[in-house]
């Protein structure tokens, strides 16, 4: 089956890249972070906890994952300079409650085996989309997630095949399906 | 009187104010343009060119700086306020206004050159002969002086240098304009179009007209113009200067012809009246950053400040002669101040379109459902009508709000998704001279300069206007097939909100009713013309720019045609 990745990817070159005109210039610079230190707005517990939760999201398959694209380093500069104080406050919330509920189904979560880590978020991710649990802020954290991955260099490119320039408008593409 | 200086003046460099200065350039005449902002240069101002890793912080504005500086641009228009567009914004803590208790106004706007015409969504449509004889009609406001046939040909001329992007359909109420190539419609919204137009007798559902080049002409190839990229950066500027802007095209047309003089910023706060020859006699500016007061004369003034600001321009120039305001005799300025006017935005899934995507992002736009209301469909419970934009595209999934983790999660994002239709119903608003614009008795800006105090409410036609557009756009998409059909908040917009401000120093017949003539020339003071949305008799419910720049082509020629006669 050809995969959307694939069939955009044969669309570039068909027309000829992005162009002389595409954009260039330096990629943001995010503050590298390792994941067991702390941030300018995380703390050392905090990161490990947001740096396990975007992994298991977001991981890395035959493209990068949300570590690859330092994902935690971007969050944690979103939080600490484009947030305010009552973001920060809900934001820091929605962490305890999320980090209690899943030590509750899984022991202790940061330690958990990989299997026990994935079940007690993938049941928390389902609750929270059925609606449960005052879920609302694991919503707004995961949708911060996804929109920081892809809005990195690597998940922009390399996952969304994101294209600066291109340069026609065409309003009916076929998805080839069957090999 | 001394010799004056320029034989024209235009006050502010937008919409309107890049197209007035165009004209009277392009007939020899010495223009001065003055712009209250600062200059925008495209090399170091247009951020289109950044990828979107090149912003921090998803590019949204800090919430302390939204909070502090734009909270009543981003309240209004969040979607266009981007850390790399803030620039093109009013800073609301610099440029502040007030609402009459108990009403609220969105007063959305940039200062600098070009104006709103960086900022605007590029919709283009001309009004349609119903729209000039609706007052006379209905005894509603004031009569235009003009009728349709009258701006046809300037409708064409500014059309032909514009460039509009769209289809030739023939109706009525809706004319064609001279076209390039429109963006086609997607399957989903051609199969939408075939439904409703089968469904529903007299309505059409067309592709959405916009001032994009997709077929550049030797003229706009020339400004250094180029065909639309389809890469919806729009809000950023655009290096190709593919969308029409002043600063894209107006502007360096009228510079060319070496007749452009252009000033920044210069804030124009009074004009100075001549008792004894009757005109206008000098525009006094202060100077943004140094405070310098000074003062130009030109032959002719043309007022192009956007609808608010040159009526506040004409109320603070208060004289013995007009002592409510120059040019107010008939004490409509600042009046009638109109909008147009939506509320719930409708929106359903397509299924069938599952195994296609689309390639390259079309800006602005998708279709246009042109007004039908009290056009092919009567008496309906409200007068006048409105047009519904709106599309259909691919949901995608980047933003994170669908279940699941893991690899799943991560390949739901590289598949299109579901097709999402949409569509908004931008309606007309009835002028009411109750609803205005004054200035505020002693809060002044930080120039000296009063501020605005707005007074604006809709009434019951909007009201059940709305209402009824609501009911349609639900009736359509089921129609169209659509399932899980949900309507927004059926809030009606706020006053301001669809940033089509207007009317403010209206056209009429009689100058004991109307401030300016069929040549947006003001009764009482001959050598000043208003060309901005201030000189709007109603509001129809098309988005008006393009109107606009019909209308200052027309009074910039006629202007010239006084001049060299020899009158001014
Ligand atoms: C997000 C957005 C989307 C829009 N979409 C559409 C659309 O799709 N279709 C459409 O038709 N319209 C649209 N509009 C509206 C359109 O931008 C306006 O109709 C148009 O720009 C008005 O032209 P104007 O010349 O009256 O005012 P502007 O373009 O606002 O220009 C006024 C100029 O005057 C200057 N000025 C103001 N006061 C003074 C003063 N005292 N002294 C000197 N200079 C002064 C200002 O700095 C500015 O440069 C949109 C607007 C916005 C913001
Ligand atoms: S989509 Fe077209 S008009 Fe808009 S910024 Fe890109 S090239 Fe310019």
């Amino acid at each position: 089956m050809t995969t959307r990745r694939e069939f955009v990817k044969g669309l570039i070159i068909s027309v000829g890249g992005a162009s002389a005109l595409s954009a260039c210039g330096d990629a943001a610079t995010i503050i590298a972070t390792a994941t067991e230190e702390g941030g300018q707005f995380y703390s050392s517990d905090e990161m490990a906890l947001v740096s396990r939760i975007s992994d298991l999201i977001i991981p890395r398959t035959e493209t990068p994952g949300a570590l690859d694209a330092n994902v935690p380093g971007y969050l944690d500069a979103l939080m600490s300079d484009w947030a305010s104080a009552e973001t920060q406050n809900y934001h820091r919330e929605a962490l305890k409650l999320i980090s209690g509920q899943l030590d509750a189904r899984s022991g202790e979560f940061l330690t958990a085996s990989e299997p026990e880590a994935i079940a007690a978020l993938s049941e928390l991710d389902r609750e929270a989309f059925e609606g449960g649990n005052n879920l609302d802020g694991y919503r707004s954290f995961k949708g911060y997630i996804t929109q920081s991955y892809f809005a990195t260099e690597l998940g922009a490119t390399e996952e969304l095949k994101w294209v600066a320039v291109p340069g026609v408008w065409d309003p009916s593409v076929k998805i080839a399906t069957g090999n | 009187m001394a010799e004056a200086e320029f034989d024209a003046i235009v006050v502010g460099s937008g919409m309107s104010g890049g197209m007035s200065a165009k004209e009277l350039c392009e007939r020899g005449l010495k223009v001065l343009v003055l712009e209250r902002g600062p200059e925008i240069v495209p090399e170091r101002d247009y951020t289109d060119l950044l990828a979107p890793w090149e912003s921090d912080h998803l590019d949204n504005v800090s919430q302390d700086e939204i909070n502090e500086r734009y909270y009543k641009q981003y309240g209004g228009v969040a979607y266009a306020i981007k850390e790399s567009t803030k620039h093109f914004w009013v800073r609301d803590d610099e440029h502040p206004y007030e609402e009459a208790e108990g009403t609220s106004y969105d007063w959305l706007r940039g200062y600098h050159t070009a104006g709103r015409s960086i900022m605007w969504s590029r919709q283009t449509y001309r009004l349609g002969p119903q729209d000039f004889t609706a007052n006379l009609e209905e005894g509603v406001g004031v009569d235009w002086p003009v009728r349709y046939e009258d701006i046809v040909p300037w409708y064409e001329k500014v059309e032909t240098f514009v460039g509009v992007s769209g289809s030739e359909e023939g109706l009525d109420q809706l004319p064609d304009s001279v076209f390039q190539p429109a963006f086609e419609l997607t399957d989903a919204e051609k199969s939408f179009k075939q439904k409703i137009e089968k469904t529903f007798d007299g309505r059409s559902v067309i592709p959405a007209r916009i001032a994009h080049l997709t077929d550049a002409t030797k003229e706009q190839l020339s400004l250094g113009r180029s065909n639309c990229q389809a890469r919806n950066r729009c809000h950023h500027g655009c290096t190709f200067k593919a969308y029409f802007s002043s600063l894209n095209a107006t502007l360096p047309a009228a510079k060319r012809s070496g007749n452009l003089t252009m000033v920044h910023n210069a804030i124009v706060r009074g004009l100075e009246y001549d008792t004894s020859t009757k005109r206008v006699s000098g525009v006094r500016v202060v100077d943004a950053e140094t405070m310098e007061a000074r003062t130009y004369t030109s032959r002719v003034v043309f007022l192009n400040a956007s609808a608010i600001a040159s009526a506040m321009i004409l109320l603070q120039s208060k004289s013995e002669s007009f002592p409510k305001g120059l040019a107010n005799r008939s004490d409509q300025v600042g009046r009638n101040l109109m909008d147009h006017v939506s509320s719930a935005g409708v929106a359903g899934i397509m299924t069938g379109f599952e195994d296609q995507t689309v390639f390259g992002r079309r800006p602005s736009g998708g279709i246009y459902i042109p007004r039908y209301a009290n056009i092919t469909e009567k008496n309906k419970p409200f007068k006048r009508g409105f047009g519904f934009q709106g599309g259909a595209r691919p949901l995608g999934n980047s933003s994170g709000q669908i279940a699941g983790i893991g690899k799943d999660f991560k390949e739901a994002h590289k598949r299109p998704g579901p097709w999402r239709f949409n569509v908004l119903a931008f309606g007309e608003q009835l002028p009411n001279p109750e609803n205005r614009v004054t200035l505020h008795a002693s809060r002044k800006d930080r120039w000296g300069n009063p501020v605005p105090v707005f007074n604006v409410s809709y009434g019951e036609n909007e009201r059940i206007m709305q209402r009824e557009a609501v009911k349609d756009a639900q009736a359509m998409m089921e129609a169209a097939g659509c399932i899980n059909i949900t309507t927004s908040s059926a809030n009606l917009s706020k006053p301001g909100n669809r940033i089509h401000e207007m009317g403010t120093a209206r056209m009429g017949r009689d100058p004991a009713t109307s401030v300016l003539n069929g040549w947006a020339q003001a009764h009482d003071v001959p050598n000043l013309f208003v060309t901005d949305g201030a000189f709007m008799t109603s509001s129809a419910c098309q988005n008006p720019s393009l109107t606009y720049m019909a209308f200052s082509a027309r009074a910039a020629n006629y202007a010239a045609d006084l001049i060299s006669e020899g009158i001014f």
